[in-house]
């Protein structure tokens, strides 16, 4: 290994960072958190956040952090379905129309006089099999996931409307409801019960992307198809499973749609898909497949969901805020790009002082 | 621009020179302080293991890669060349050894991409169909201008390639591993184009390890190691195994080591496989444990496909068996499960998960192995990555790297690693060396005898006769999609073989008839 010139000792082999006995520096703490690149949507969140906390008394209350949770809680749990389709190269337009439809049926499950557990499951079911129809199309029939979840967003849509005529379904007064309205209105201590929830899903997601055979798949999936392939991966299983999951999640955030609005409605937010879109972009995960992570999007989701709850607190009119938030979407996606070619040549400077002490020693 | 009347064409001035060239990559110095030049009416080799910053040092001068230190002189004037397209404007044209074509896009699109002819702001399609059969002719390809590249294989894509450089008003040529997807009637070719541009007045720089390339064709050679220059020697005039030794900096006597290995009881047999389309008709084949079986052939004579069916890559039908069992064919997860490894020609299209680490590279072939009721055991992952970077020398600033800022050779190293860590009683390698260095290449041969001697039947799949001469035991020659000959021992002639993947038939015949191969 020591003779002159011989490949393995000219650039030694670093160890990976991390491995017992070298302490992690903190670069390489921040790094294995994958924090580097995200500093950009951090820094300008924290700078949002001080500029609120400067100009609005009620930014920094519990109440309104509240308020902030509540509203994006949604958003969050359809991103971190998102995230998953998002990684395998693949997008789920279906899915704020799967919500929708999942959430009419919940309501009439309700109305029907279903008990909590049976109607709950009833909704997650309608979410999963609609993902299932969604995955089987695109795995197995190899119709493009752009057509198959483009009218999946369509039928789901429409069926949510057909449901109760375009009716809306109250069941406040449902008494097997009530511990859905608590969840999205309930504390514990000071702790909304809400956000235990949230963390717990995105906990689950995080994990299932980083200690799971299925995560690695999807990586692997996105970055290089056919190679995934030859390397031995069911693609067709992976890809139904994601799309599956994607709709589990709508139906998950159903639970909290029909709770807080106490109600079945059979339209959604128009903007809805387009934030859960521009929120898993935000945070960092590609379209191109292959790239990103739950971290991200959640950072992404708090991100616009703080400068939403700043403009309401301003007195923005509303009309303004797709304007805003569109324009933070291609910034960040922008700043992104520029990053990725600032990183390299950051990190290549300090490789390259690494590299020049090695034939010293 | 006006040559001189000089001999064929060779100037004093270089046409391009750089000096104290550097170039910072992550993790790695790609190239330090690095002089180089180039006349023009001159065929310079450029020539290094993999890793040691040759097609970097392509890329600063054609304005791919800004360097972090030094300057470019044309004709002698300092200039920025900031990008790829002012390179262009300079005449500076670079065929990489990563095809660069529009997949979508017709033959005749690809070539004149950029220039297309017009007419009053619209594409003069006629005009450019006849400009591109033209150019296909006189560069020698055999295709239709009007195919779309993306269906080509991959000797044809880089011949596309290659005719599109060759039709541009090119001041200097670069051709970065040209010759790597290239069969040796295809690479002869191309020299004979290099040497007639070169009498034109044009520079052209040869990155190459393929020594008779780079002594035919070359007068100068500049040898890089580590990202360093190791020096500027004439050719011919510099022995093969001097410019070998300035290459990986020690002697290597013989590049193959041919190790005899006992041969077992037959692992693998076909019999009667042929793809869905056509390419490959019905084969038939039987591979011993310990033995390595080359499989030669010219581009489109079906020896890729074999590799594909074997691999379970494509439809096909037929019978195979792996000691002794049946393997269902057409599914890559059934070839993995029969003990069958397969590393595909095409790294880039098919082996690289390019946005993914080194690690990720690695293990995604082991995720069975690594993993238990569906979770990863990350530990026993980062141990068995770790050994295998080690095992298989691959050079990379960590595990955690992104697999793309390796070199092509270490890539290729973490592929072939991948799948021979697998529990596999055969490999079918097809094109493992591919732009792969010197160095590289006797560690991969080093690699498939140790697979040999552990028992793997081995089937190498490759377009580079010499490296099938060195290291096989016997030869099957395709030709037509079929089997036209076998050559085993005293009988594995470099001309024989030739002239049965150019004609499909043997030479003199009564020695080298299948049945004597077989026997």
């Amino acid at each position: 290994m020591s003779g002159p010139g011989s490949t393995s000792d000219t650039v030694a082999v670093a160890p990976p960072a991390g491995e017992p006995g070298a302490k992690p520096s903190l670069a390489t703490t921040l790094e294995r958190l994958s924090l580097g690149r995200y500093a950009g949507v951090l820094v300008a969140l924290f700078g949002v956040a001080i500029y609120l906390t400067i100009t609005q008394d009620t930014f920094l209350t519990w109440d309104n952090m509240k308020n902030i949770i509540g509203a994006n809680s949604v958003i969050l749990v359809l991103a971190l379905g998102a995230t998953f389709v998002v990684i395998t190269a693949g997008i789920d337009l279906s899915t704020a129309s799967v919500m929708t439809a999942s959430s009419m049926m919940l309501a009439v499950a309700f109305k029907s006089g279903w008990d909590l557990i049976p109607a709950v499951l009833l909704a997650l079911a309608f979410g999963s099999a609609a993902g299932l129809m969604n995955g089987v199309l695109i795995a197995k029939a190899k119709i493009s996931f752009l057509a198959v979840t483009l009218g999946a967003l369509s039928i789901w849509q429409s069926f949510a409307l057909v449901v109760q005529e375009g009716q809306t379904v109250s069941i406040f007064s449902e008494t097997a409801f009530k511990p859905i309205h608590d969840l999205v209105t309930n504390d514990i201590g000071p702790i909304p019960l809400l956000l235990i929830f949230d963390f717990i899903l995105v906990l689950l997601a995080g994990g299932l992307l980083r200690y799971t055979t299925l995560g690695r798949s999807l990586f692997a999936i996105g970055s290089n198809e056919e190679a995934a392939r030859l390397s031995g991966i069911n693609v067709g299983t992976v890809l139904i499973a994601v799309y599956t999951l994607a709709g589990l999640a709508a139906g998950l955030a159903c639970l909290i749609s029909v709770g807080r609005l106490t109600a079945g409605a059979p339209t959604p937010d128009p903007n809805l898909l387009l934030t859960v879109l521009a929120a898993v972009l935000i945070g960092g995960t590609s379209f191109t497949g292959g790239v990103g992570g739950i971290f991200g999007t959640v950072i992404g989701v708090v991100f616009l969901g703080v400068v939403q709850n700043g403009l309401t607190l301003s007195n923005v009119s509303s009309f303004w805020q797709g304007i805003v938030s569109g324009s933070i979407l291609i910034i960040a996606v922008g700043l992104g790009v520029l990053r990725e070619r600032g990183w390299s040549v950051r990190r290549a400077r300090g490789a390259s002082a690494a590299v020049t002490e090695g034939p010293v020693r | 621009m006006t040559q001189p009347e000089g001999s064929e064409g060779v100037t004093d001035r270089p046409l391009i020179a750089v000096e104290g060239i550097t170039v910072l990559f992550p993790g790695v110095v790609a190239l330090s302080e690095v002089d180089f030049s180039i006349r023009a009416g001159e065929v310079h080799a450029l020539t290094g293991e993999n890793g040691s910053g040759k097609s970097t040092l392509a890329r600063v001068i054609n304005g791919s890669v800004k360097p972090a230190a030094g300057t470019i002189f044309v004709e002698g004037e300092p200039t920025e060349i900031k990008n790829p397209r002012q390179g262009l404007d300079l005449g500076i044209v670079n065929i990489s050894q990563e095809l660069t074509l529009a997949q979508d896009l017709s033959v005749a699109e690809n070539i004149f991409l950029g220039r297309l002819p017009t007419t009053a702001g619209r594409v003069a399609w006629s005009q450019l169909r006849r400009d591109a059969r033209e150019v296909l002719e006189r560069i020698g390809v055999d295709v239709s201008e009007s195919a779309i590249v993306g269906g080509l294989n991959v000797e044809l894509q880089q011949m596309v390639e290659i005719a599109r450089a060759f039709s541009s008003p090119a001041r200097l040529l670069i051709l970065d591993e040209a010759t790597s997807s290239l069969s040796e009637q295809a690479t002869r070719r191309l020299l004979q184009l290099v040497e007639e541009h070169r009498a034109k007045g044009v520079a052209i720089l040869m990155i190459s390890h393929r020594m008779p390339e780079l002594y035919a064709a070359a007068s100068v050679a500049t040898v890089l190691r580590d990202g360093h220059l190791v020096g500027t020697v004439p050719l011919p005039d510099t022995p093969e195994k001097k410019l070998v030794s300035m290459m990986v900096g020690r002697e290597l006597d013989d590049y193959y080591n041919k190790r005899e290995v006992a041969q077992g009881e037959c692992v693998l047999e076909v019999e009667e496989l042929s793809s869905h389309d056509g390419v490959l008709r019905p084969t038939s084949l039987r591979v011993n444990r310990g033995e390595i079986v080359g499989v030669a052939g010219l581009v489109g004579s079906g020896k890729a496909e074999l590799g594909l069916a074997l691999g379970g890559a494509v439809p096909c039908q037929g019978k195979v068996s792996v000691a002794g069992r049946e393997v269902s064919l057409g599914d890559p997860r059934k070839a993995i499960a029969g003990g069958v490894g397969f590393v595909p020609d095409d790294r880039k299209r098919s082996a690289i998960l390019p946005n993914r680490s080194v690690a990720e590279n690695f293990s995604i072939a082991w995720v069975r192995r690594l993993s238990r009721k569906g979770m990863m055991n990350l530990r026993s992952e980062r141990k068995l990555v770790s050994e295998a970077i080690r095992r298989y020398r691959v050079v990379t600033a960590s595990a955690s790297s992104v697999v793309t800022t390796l070199s092509g050779g270490n890539q290729q190293k973490v592929v072939l690693g991948r799948t021979f860590e697998r529990d596999v009683e055969v490999l079918i390698l097809s094109e493992p060396t591919r732009g792969v260095d010197v160095g590289a290449k006797s560690e991969i041969y080093d690699l498939l005898q140790t697979a040999a001697e552990g028992g793997a039947g081995i089937v190498l799949i490759s377009s580079e006769l010499p490296e099938l001469l060195g290291i096989a035991d016997r030869i099957v020659v395709f030709y037509g999609g079929e089997i036209k000959a076998e050559f085993k021992g005293r009988d594995m002639q470099e001309e024989a073989i030739a002239h049965v993947a150019v004609t499909g038939a043997s030479s003199d015949a009564p020695t080298q008839t299948p049945q004597e191969g077989a026997q």
